[in-house]
């Protein structure tokens, strides 16, 4: 039990006590006015005896409770349930019903008394296991009531507390999208972008008004195609270029491109968004990294039914790649792997010190 | 006012310049592309006003920072660094998120004008405040606040409210653009701020030991202690 728990199973705790207590309070209370008004027993026995007998009641259900948590009932199906509720108040019910009948509280149950009073004429004496049969019933019946209340408490609460854990697993949920939502989107690039873009609008409107076209371009396509959709190499590469574009904007000389795609090359088939990731990984990690920058270059070719990319940058000596830079290109490794399993990789060639290749490899005819 | 521009993207060093433009005191005397050019350019044209960005090339804003002597005024400027904006909680300093809004930057620049009217303006002068950065915090230090400074190794130790940052400088190297008035050599490795004295104690052999509002005791060794009791003319 953690920290957070701890007050509200003393709050549960607390509420069993008061039902208990108003429980078998209740039922003490009201016996013992019919016995002395209806009867017209002497009160201080009756108070006594009935004081003992509930006593051994609350104690009684008290166990009942512990025992029931001990076998799990709550987690039992309804109509399991129900029969072990039977049971077990019958169980509670004897030895509770056998010590009644041999005191004076018998009387309250007595017809003899009870008809004496009322139906003199219906007046007839019961057998003695009849009796202790009536006695048992009665309390067992309590015993039933006393369950029912106990299980109702319990699912209600459990319910309560499942929709809390539904509420908060939504909210979670809802998070973990925004999350990746904002991964995807690039917020570094798009602001960049956007600051470009207002520098243009006065240097060069033409520019500013192509840019804002190609910024259009590259969020639908980010924001519209679902994780786990293929698209040619050559779609994926128009996209591409409206980024490179903006980025070259954005940084000028310093960032170089030579892309070279052979014509059997163009028109296989990969993971949406995935040579997009590749490419502003290289940007990101390495030319936007270096005061000079680079040339970054993308070369695509076919051997044996396989299709190599490659995406490679210069980068800064000595990068420490930390878990946060690697969250991109592991949700990469993780989307190829749900979609062409073993067939297909995705290696990070750091061997040069002053080189990084993305190297995916992903089969022609998936 | 002289102000120096540095960011990696040349666009939005156009972009800032035309929106300085407007502001035709802030006169704006280089740009940079990266922290290494900056270091030097800063330290020969002396701007009192940097805009700098945060992630650049070969180097953060922070970390150039970090290597001027003399920290001018900054105003930072990032497109998007929830990181490093959230790192730097202080007052002190002022940043605008790219694309810059017009009115954000007036209200910069006003700030900066009322705390440049508030500045000794002499070059050469004895330091105000240094930029410190201790692991992923940073912070600009007022030096008045600072109750002591102690040298490990090649480190300073700030003793400065209740942080102890580490700045990586030379203690004698600082101590000569420390306010004499201000400052007093305690011994071989502290230098104690004279307003943060509490109370000063006789030791043995002629030394001194003086106690720091908030800080520790620290000894004034025999020599430093004749010059104590002549400067305080006790």
């Amino acid at each position: 039990m953690n920290d957070t728990e701890r007050p509200i199973a003393q709050k549960s705790q607390l509420a069993y006590w008061i039902f208990q207590l108003t429980g078998w309070g209740m039922i003490t209370l009201a016996r013992f006015f019919a016995g002395v008004a209806v009867l017209d027993l002497s009160w201080p026995r009756l108070g006594f005896e009935l004081l003992l007998v509930n006593a051994f009641g609350l104690a009684l259900s008290h166990w009942l409770r512990d025992f029931v948590r001990r076998h799990q009932w709550r987690a039992l199906p309804i109509r399991k349930l129900a029969w072990r509720i039977l049971i077990a108040s019958f169980v509670c019910g004897a030895p509770i019903g056998i010590v009644t009948q041999f005191t004076y509280l018998s009387a309250l149950h007595d017809p003899d008394s009870f008809l004496r009073e009322y139906a003199p004429a219906l007046q007839f004496q019961l057998a003695l296991p009849v009796a202790i049969s009536l006695e048992i019933v009665n309390w067992a019946l309590v015993f039933i009531i006393w369950l029912a209340i106990y299980f109702t408490a319990i699912a209600l609460r459990e319910h309560r507390s499942a929709q809390f854990k539904q509420s908060e697993l939504t909210r979670a949920l809802q998070l973990a999208e925004l999350r990746l939502l904002k991964s995807q989107l690039n917020p570094h690039f798009l602001f960049n972008a956007l600051n470009t873009v207002r520098s243009l609008i006065a240097d060069n409107p033409a520019r500013a008004q192509n840019a804002v076209t190609r910024l259009a371009k590259t969020l639908r396509y980010t924001l519209t195609s679902p994780q786990d959709e293929l698209v040619t190499l050559s779609q994926e590469l128009d996209i591409v270029a409206d980024y490179l574009e903006l980025e070259s904007m954005r940084f000028e000389d310093r960032l170089r491109i030579e892309i070279q795609v052979p014509d059997d090359a163009a028109g296989v088939h990969i993971p949406v968004m995935l040579l997009q990731t590749l490419v502003e990984n290289a940007i990101k990690h390495g030319i936007a990294e270096l005061p000079a920058g680079g040339l970054l270059r993308v070369a695509a070719t076919v051997q044996n039914e396989l299709l190599m990319l490659d995406v490679e940058n210069p980068r800064p000596p000595a990068t420490v790649r930390t878990a946060r830079e690697g969250v991109g290109l592991q949700n990469a490794r993780d989307r190829l792997r749900l979609l062409f399993g073993a067939r297909a990789s995705l290696e990070l060639d750091l061997s040069k010190p002053d080189v990084a290749t993305a190297r995916l490899c992903i089969p022609v005819n998936p | 006012m002289k102000a120096m521009i540095i960011d990696d993207e040349p666009p939005a060093r156009r972009e800032l310049r035309r929106l300085l433009t407007g502001f035709p005191w802030v006169e704006i005397v280089g740009e940079a592309g990266n922290i290494d050019q900056a270091a030097e350019m800063v330290e020969t044209l002396t701007p009192e006003l940097l805009f700098l960005d945060i992630q650049m090339p070969g180097g953060s804003g922070f970390d150039l920072l970090t290597r001027l002597e003399d920290v001018p005024q900054v105003i930072f400027t990032t497109a998007y660094d929830e990181h490093a904006v959230r790192a730097f909680k202080v007052d002190a300093l002022d940043y605008l998120l790219k694309p810059i809004e017009p009115a954000r930057l007036a209200e910069a620049l006003g700030r900066v004008r009322s705390a440049q009217a508030a500045r000794t303006p002499q070059p050469g002068a004895a330091l105000e405040q240094i930029f410190v950065r201790d692991g992923s915090r940073c912070w600009f230090v007022p030096l008045r606040e600072v109750r002591l400074l102690s040298s490990e190794g090649n480190y300073i130790r700030l003793s400065w409210g209740k942080t102890q940052p580490l700045l990586g400088r030379a203690l004698a190297a600082l101590e000569q653009r420390l306010d004499p008035n201000r400052f007093f050599r305690a011994n071989r490795r502290q230098i104690i701020n004279l307003d943060f004295i509490e109370s000063v104690e006789l030791g043995v052999n002629g030394r001194l030991h003086a106690q720091l509002r908030d800080g520790p005791e620290v000894e004034i060794s025999r020599r430093q202690a004749r010059l104590f009791k002549t400067k305080m003319s006790i």
